[in-house]
């Protein structure tokens, strides 16, 4: 046996012993949401424990210090199984590598290990009602005092800010220069009494998302990631990291819009067999194993040094577009079944009313194409006014 | 093995990049298909002889190389991406189809010839008014004749059926459906060009009437649809390349191309179709190198990455040359422009070698739906 399938084993054996295998009949919500917090967090732990968490970060942070091949090879088994790890896929999709690239050597050595334990919980506080998009024209300021920082304003739609007890937050540090020079990245505590969260309910009647109000809420110096006033560059690594993190999904049968959930539909209604819904079936698996490819292919480059760039984006494009394609195929198997609601389907129902979600969620489709177009393909960014203009200048949503 | 290119692959594909460039591009390969040979002798010698594409994935004991199906997939995308005219289709095919047989007589005969490209060999499995690509029940039959036999019927679609001096001929014979070989020049053969809409592929009509033939041994059905996989990698690595192509010349024009004050790639209308593009590209590309790595290391599952990549390809190129014309505007629909030989050679690949209801059951059918 190699070192991988030994690997391999040794993931699918602690899994066995200490996941739940997927379960098509039982009822699951698709969003994680289930599963008491202290459930997730000793579940994470206990990930940790074993080594299968952090399994590409370095060992002096709580890593496992393994590459690229191992990681896939873990995702693949738990694929089969139902991981409620859910609290932590923000923190260790995006502040995490974030932080492992460009902090410094105290807020590594303080903040990655308890998020690999799950013992701090972490969320992305970038969108606001007025910057979602076009995130650069955000309003929350934070000003300079005599020990850091003070922030004031509002987030909107962070995810998990109910539990988190850290955010990435981007905040305003010099309004009179073009919108993209005058933002910094902070690591802010959710616990400060003058942050406010309010929780927002979303299209499938859950309520992942919040609205988060900063009033006064200090920050040490040495809170800031990366450089001050260089906070989009910062943001620009977060979003690549979020793209692969969102993008490098593929199949797993937890999906309910993944091809082993609608061909088990199918089945289910004697349909597996009609030309037409058989041949979108196979082709759902072809699309699905071609993103999950095409993940694999990012994972290898990125181990082998190479540049994925904005590449991130275009797994993050296709993974959205496949859902929302795969929606419609769902609604197509299920028919009236789906429409008037029937227990065995919540999950699909849920999963067919949040896709667009995931569209938006991670920046939309329309911004992915612009950033595949512009920064993988070369090509002329749009026409922008608002490039060259200082900050306080703009003309923004009101 | 992984799913990114080895130094051997990035190396054999800038070789097989450098010869067309050289020796084959576009302007040149206008030149061949105005003409009536549906390739150039010369730059097929090279590919063949120079390059040892022909014998690539022949196996050693044979006089090919040995090398992997992702290599030729490397070798294979280069080709597409440059149009270039040539019977290594065909004679993959044919030397697959004799691999799988594994007729020890024949193979000893044939494949070393076929290894050094002396000879082009080609796969006659078609028929007309049957959409199959490979019919379950060939209505070409072979009778006993002598100590051989003879072929009545006629294939379709025939990969370069005009040159090919080897002929691999699925038909009904006395003990079942078999492959028959039928070496030219023979009697009772009559063939005729296809004029097709893809000027760079060369099919024809064959007709057998009483054509003397051996029947090669082995399992016909298991080593066709081993041969369907086979045809399904080469024209996805072909129609990947090609992909490629018709994004690379997209973007140059978007970039230097303007209208209202602004390069049109500025506009969403052009930028958002050259990202689906690329998503198109990028995707079936990442699949047909997950089923090239299954084709050299985990066959069992061959079968529906092929398929699945082939779906992909083939689809993703018709959508992609379509837009090629498009974003060209009024250039891209004249016959000076390169951009409607991509669209034509994408409408004919694809349905050559099954078309995509064809890929999609076949993939089903891997699956066990
Ligand atoms: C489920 C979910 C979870 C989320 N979690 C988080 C989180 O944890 N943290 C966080 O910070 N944010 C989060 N978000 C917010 C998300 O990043 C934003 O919703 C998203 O970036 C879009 O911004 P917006 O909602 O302001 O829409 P807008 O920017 O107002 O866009 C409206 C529409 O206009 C289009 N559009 C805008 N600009 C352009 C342009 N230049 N060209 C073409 N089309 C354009 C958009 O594509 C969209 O269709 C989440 C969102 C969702 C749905
Ligand atoms: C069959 C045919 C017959 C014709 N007959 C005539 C005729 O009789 N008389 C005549 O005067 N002309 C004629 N034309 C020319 C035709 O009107 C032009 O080709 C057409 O207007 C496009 O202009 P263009 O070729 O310069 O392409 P371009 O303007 O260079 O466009 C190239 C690509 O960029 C896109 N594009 C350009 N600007 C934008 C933008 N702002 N936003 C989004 N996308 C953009 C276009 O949609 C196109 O896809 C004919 C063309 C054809 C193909």
């Amino acid at each position: 046996m190699t070192s991988i399938d030994e690997f391999r084993a040794r993931a699918r054996a602690w899994l066995e012993q200490n996941a739940k295998p997927f379960d098509e009949a039982a009822g699951h919500d698709g969003e994680g949401t289930s599963v008491p917090l202290e459930e997730s967090k000793r579940f994470q732990k206990a990930l940790w424990e074993a080594g299968f968490a952090g399994i590409t970060w370095p060992k002096e942070y709580g890593g496992q210090g393994l590459g690229a091949e191992e990681l896939i090879a873990f995702n693949q088994e738990a694929a089969d199984f139902e991981l409620p790890t859910g609290p932590f896929v923000i923190g260790l999709g995006m502040p995490g590598p974030t932080i492992l690239e460009l902090g410094t050597e105290e807020q590594k050595r303080r903040h990655l290990p308890p998020m690999l334990r799950g013992e701090e919980i972490w969320c992305q506080l970038f969108s606001e009602p007025s910057a979602g998009s076009d995130v650069a024209s955000l309003q929350t300021t934070a000003t300079r005092t005599e020990t850091g920082w003070v922030v004031n304003g509002q987030k909107v739609w962070t995810s998990g800010a109910q539990y988190s007890d850290f955010g990435a937050i981007l905040a305003r540090t010099d309004p009179t220069v073009p919108k993209h020079k005058g933002i910094t990245m902070f690591i802010v505590d959710m616990h400060h009494p003058g942050v406010t969260v309010r929780p927002l309910v979303v299209a499938t009647g859950h309520a992942p998302f919040n609205e988060v109000f900063f009033d006064n809420v200090e920050v040490p110096a040495d809170a800031v990631i990366g450089e001050v006033d260089k906070g989009w560059d910062a943001a620009v690594v977060m979003l690549r990291n979020e793209r692969v993190a969102i993008g490098a999904g593929g199949r797993a049968r937890t999906n309910a819009l993944g091809y082993d959930s609608l061909l088990e539909a199918a089945r289910t209604r004697g349909l597996e067999s009609d030309p037409a819904i058989r041949r979108r079936l196979a082709l759902l698996y072809a699309r699905e194993s071609a993103l999950t490819a095409y993940g694999r292919v990012l994972h290898e480059e990125t181990t082998a040094g190479i540049q994925i760039g904005a590449r991130g984006s275009a797994a993050k494009l296709a993974g959205a577009e496949l859902a929302l394609w795969a929606a419609d195929l769902a609604q197509d198997i299920l028919g009236s079944d789906l429409a008037l609601g029937s227990a065995d389907l919540d999950r699909v129902v849920a999963a067919v009313v949040g896709a667009p979600g995931g569209a938006v969620a991670g920046g939309t489709n329309e911004i992915q194409r612009n950033i595949v177009g512009e920064r993988v393909l070369g090509l002329p960014k749009d026409p922008g006014v608002d490039r060259n203009t200082p900050f306080n200048q703009l003309k923004l949503s009101r | 093995m992984s799913l990114i290119f080895t130094d051997d692959q990035k190396s054999l594909a800038q070789t097989v990049k450098r010869f067309v460039a050289d020796r084959t591009p576009l302007p040149k390969v206008r030149e061949v298909i105005g003409g009536d040979r549906s390739y150039d002798p010369e730059v097929w010698a090279g590919l063949a002889g120079t390059l040892g594409l022909a014998g690539l994935t022949i196996p050693e004991e044979y006089g090919g190389a040995g090398a992997t199906h992702a290599d030729l997939s490397a070798a294979l995308r280069e080709l597409g991406a440059g149009l270039v005219p040539s019977p290594l289709l065909a004679c993959v095919l044919a030397a697959g189809t004799l691999v799988a047989l594994d007729d020890e007589e024949v193979n000893r005969k044939l494949l070393p010839r076929l290894a050094e490209g002396h000879v082009v060999g080609t796969l006659a499995v078609s028929e007309p008014g049957n959409r199959q690509w490979i019919p379950a029940r060939p209505a070409t039959s072979a009778v006993r004749s002598g100590g051989g036999f003879a072929l009545s019927g006629t294939k379709v679609a025939v990969l370069n059926g005009a040159e090919a001096e080897l002929l691999l001929v699925q038909a009904a014979g006395p003990e079942g459906t078999g492959v028959y070989l039928v070496e030219r020049p023979a009697d009772g053969l009559t063939v005729a060009k296809d004029d097709g809409v893809d000027p760079t592929r060369g099919t024809a009509t064959v007709t057998f009437d009483g054509t003397a033939a051996r029947l090669v041994a082995g399992d016909a059905a298991a080593a066709l649809d081993h041969v369907a996989d086979l045809a399904n990698l080469a024209i996805a690595s072909e129609q990947s390349g090609a992909m490629g192509a018709c994004l690379a010349m997209t973007t140059e024009f978007a970039k230097i191309r303007y209208t209202f004050g602004q390069p049109i790639g500025a506009y969403q209308g052009v930028k958002h179709k050259l990202a689906d593009m690329y998503n198109l590209w990028a995707l079936s590309d990442a699949a047909l190198r997950e089923a090239t790595r299954a084709a050299d290391e985990e066959p069992a599952k061959l079968g529906a990455a092929a398929a699945a990549a082939r779906a992909l390809t083939s689809q993703g190129y018709l959508a992609s040359a379509k837009n090629t014309m498009l974003l060209h505007g009024g250039i891209g629909f004249t016959w000076e422009h390169d951009a409607h030989f991509f669209y034509k050679n994408a409408i004919a690949g694809n349905v050559l070698a099954g078309d995509a209801d064809y890929q999609l059951d076949r993939l089903a059918d891997k699956l066990g739906i």
